[in-house]
């Protein structure tokens, strides 16, 4: 910012970190160029909107459905503390291995699925060609609107009996009817969403990919390794950082999902249960049973499972990613 | 110079600007209310469920309503029943309910009890229901609701396929297993995707008429448990099973993706309902050729069909209204002006005010749910107390078991132990 030392300032606050001069802010002092007191203040002026919200909309309401997790909380009739009940009843509660079980299923499915397309399209959209920019936008676009309502609608009619998946697969010998009313098939259109949309992390995988050194693949050209050697030796090696990123992000994500969920399989996660993601299990115990106390147990048991499963990725990565400039870790 | 010598004042400025803000949203919230004149209106929101039609009728009649009190303006809203119910539910944590909305039996203890809805003895009219009607209406004596109308359980089927088919015209006293052997005739005639009648068994309501046919109920007298046990459930899921096992309803696979219903879509000969969806189900099928015809639904005996008038649904206003006194008046406009009686129709169920009976307009369906009501008059019980509060999730987990046993991953026993463990924690939720 300023490139001048700044000359009205008292000498003990030139210093980097040094406490600021205090003094009285008479009318007088005002005129003068703010202090880094100042600074800092006008700074966290302009952040309390940001603050405000952070604490009115997700720091408050998550510290009350922590407390709430431990009462028996009713939508309407309110509740008391009860201690972790909430937290043991959910082992004698059959709703939930089911519900663990279609999350588990789903985050196994999409993400290494949508991470293998976002790279193998990475790698396509990578190579210098006319309208490559073109191509670039095309492939993100869908994932600027997957999660909308629309969207979700859209799907379900793609799915539905004699749509377009039901009539494109009855070619091939399927008899199984559309996705939507089939409970052993139905959580593959919710991976093949996902899988769709695929921008974010195809974004990140061509940057990735744009700063592997074309050194060593033309040294290890010379010394004649094939395209595919060339991938695992170096390609995949080089890109671990941004693998490791996506494969963190997608599966958090991924634990997460709702939105198309709830919209094609209802809160009943319908057809069967075969859509009924933990997430969509919350919600119905909490606005459709009103039992929001255990609910909110849920909930703190998916921030739990997230964390753990982020924690134990971190560790394997110290093993697996390899970082440029960094061989003595 | 790269320091902004502005810096002060552009400060200075923001200041002023966000106290003018201040003092602007200070000064709105010190306006007094609405005037109520036609530039500056009240405003009050009415909320329902229901399909496209009643959603037109409803608004066309709420237009005449603001043409008649101008100072009203009237903010509407509709959804399919599952998804208002969804709605309201969240808003109702929220305390943000709609100044009227429309209720249903099911839930107006839930509501009722929360102290969520004006209590309306002197709000509104009460002088012109017909008799009987506003008892359903009250919650341990205080009225909080007005009936909108009334329906009853029946048997609606396509005459004319019926006939086609060689099956004699149900009348009531008609058992179960004559419907059940009627369905599998129809559905054979029929052929090529079209069936008999529908599976039943996934509908709460169905099941508490068949057990008022042996003389029990539902739910115990006090509300606060279920008045069967798990072996009296398994039975009534497997009331269907020979018929779904040989095709003769349609497959969970099917309906789960009917939009419409199967008789709107040409698809279905007959369906346990209640009597009021027959005005609306009848244009289409007429449309389609064919005619359909209301009956009392099957029973296990014959002097005992089970029956009982119940609202079809009420209005109600909630307790948060600013505007009680507009609300009001839109409750005794839709029950009680002539002109709105005409263009609303029977699409709510038949008219539960005196006024409401004479002026309204009857095609040949509602008068057939008229002549229906008059012909099972007879056998109309008293109605079972409002159900407890956590019955609309009950009614919920109800559907979804049943689901599980058609798509035969649980047997009707497994589905039946796990309603009860469900149903059991959401009722001692309430208590």
């Amino acid at each position: 910012m300023s490139a001048s030392p700044s000359t009205t300032a008292p000498p003990a606050a030139t210093g980097a970190g040094a406490p600021p001069a205090g003094g009285s802010r008479g009318a007088a002092k005002r005129r003068t160029p703010p202090s880094r007191r100042g600074e800092r203040l006008v700074g966290y002026t302009f952040m309390t909107p940001w603050i405000i919200g952070s604490l009115v909309f997700t720091v408050g309401p998550m510290l009350w459905s922590l407390y709430l997790s431990f009462t028996d909380y009713h939508l309407l009739l309110g509740g008391e503390f009860i201690g972790l009940e909430n937290y043991a009843a959910m082992f004698d509660d059959p709703m939930f291995g089911r519900a663990v079980k279609v999350t588990l299923l789903y985050v196994l499915l999409a993400v290494p699925l949508k991470l293998i397309a976002s790279l193998a399209v990475a790698m396509l959209l990578t190579q210098s060609r006319r309208g490559i920019g073109f191509y670039r936008a095309a492939f993100y676009m869908p994932s600027l609107i997957a999660m909308s309502v629309g969207i979700a609608i859209v799907w379900k009619a793609l799915f539905a009996g004699g749509g377009p998946q039901d009539q494109f697969m009855s070619w091939f010998g399927w008899d199984g009817g559309g996705f939507i009313g089939n409970p052993s098939v139905s959580i593959l259109m919710l991976v093949l969403l996902s899988v769709w949309t695929f921008g974010a992390p195809m974004v990140i995988f061509m940057a990735g990919l744009l700063q592997v050194p074309s050194e060593l693949h033309e040294a290890a050209e010379v010394d004649g390794a094939g395209k595919w050697h060339r991938f695992v030796h170096i390609t995949i090696p080089m890109l671990s950082p941004v693998i490791f990123f996506n494969v963190l992000m997608e599966t958090v994500h991924a634990f997460q999902l709702f939105g198309p969920a709830f919209i094609i399989g209802g809160t009943a996660g319908g057809p069967a249960w075969s859509t009924l993601f933990y997430t969509v299990r919350i919600y119905a115990l909490a606005f459709v049973d009103l039992r929001m106390g255990y609910a909110s147990a849920w909930a703190w048991v998916l921030v739990l499972a997230v964390g753990v499963v982020t924690l134990v990725m971190f560790r394997a990565a110290k093993n697996l990613v390899y970082y440029a400039g960094e061989d003595n870790r | 110079m790269m320091r902004n010598p502005h810096g002060l004042r552009r400060r200075s400025l923001l200041t002023g600007a966000s106290a003018a803000a201040v003092l602007a949203a200070a000064a709105a919230c010190g306006e007094d209310g609405p005037a109520g004149t036609a530039d500056d209106p009240i405003e009050i929101s009415f909320e329902w469920w229901g399909d496209q039609t009643r959603a037109d009728i409803t608004k066309e009649a709420v237009a005449l309503f603001e043409q008649k009190n101008v100072g009203i303006k009237v903010k509407m809203n509709f959804a399919d029943f599952p998804t208002y119910w969804e709605g309201m539910t969240g808003r109702m944590a929220s305390q943000d309910l709609p100044d009227v909305f429309q209720m249903d039996y099911s839930r107006l203890r839930q509501f009722g009890t929360s102290g969520l809805l004006l209590p309306l003895e002197g709000v509104v009219k009460t002088d012109d229901f017909r008799e009987g009607f506003l008892e359903t209406a009250k919650l341990d004596g205080t009225l909080i609701a007005v009936p909108a109308a009334g329906n009853t359980l029946g048997l609606i089927y396509r005459a004319d396929w019926f006939e086609a088919h060689g099956v004699a015209a149900p009348a009531p006293g008609y058992s179960w297993d004559a419907y059940k052997a009627d369905i599998a005739t129809v559905t054979a005639g029929l052929g090529g995707g079209k069936w008999g009648g529908g599976d039943w068994a996934g509908q709460y309501h169905f099941m508490e008429l068949w057990l008022r046919q042996q003389g029990g109920s539902f739910y115990t007298e006090d509300g606060k448990a279920i008045a069967f046990d798990q072996a009296k459930l398994a039975e009534w899921w497997q009331t269907t099973a020979d018929l779904y096992a040989a095709g003769d309803v349609p497959p969970v696979e099917t309906t789960i993706e009917w939009v419409e219903g199967g008789l709107v879509q040409d698809l279905l000969a007959s369906e346990i309902g209640w009597d009021n969806f027959m005005p609306g189900f009848s244009p289409t099928v007429e449309a389609n050729g064919g005619t359909l015809a209301l009956t009392a639904p099957p029973s296990l005996d014959p002097n005992n069909l089970g029956l009982y008038l119940k609202p079809s649904m009420q209005f109600v206003i909630a307790a948060a209204t600013e505007q009680a006194e507009a609300s009001a008046k839109l409750v005794d406009f839709l029950l009680g002006d002539p002109e709105a009686i005409k263009i609303l129709g029977t699409s709510r169920g038949i008219p539960a005010t005196n006024t409401g009976l004479e002026n309204v307009e009857l095609d040949a369906a509602s008068q057939a749910v008229i002549d229906y009501e008059a012909s099972v008059a007879q056998y109309l019980t008293t109605p079972p107390p409002a159900p407890p509060a956590a019955t609309g999730a009950i009614e919920v987990k109800f559907g979804e078991l049943y689901q599980q046993v058609q798509y035969g991953e649980m047997t009707p026993d497994e589905a039946a132990a796990l309603f009860f463990t469900e149903a059991e924690t959401l009722l001692a939720n309430e208590q």
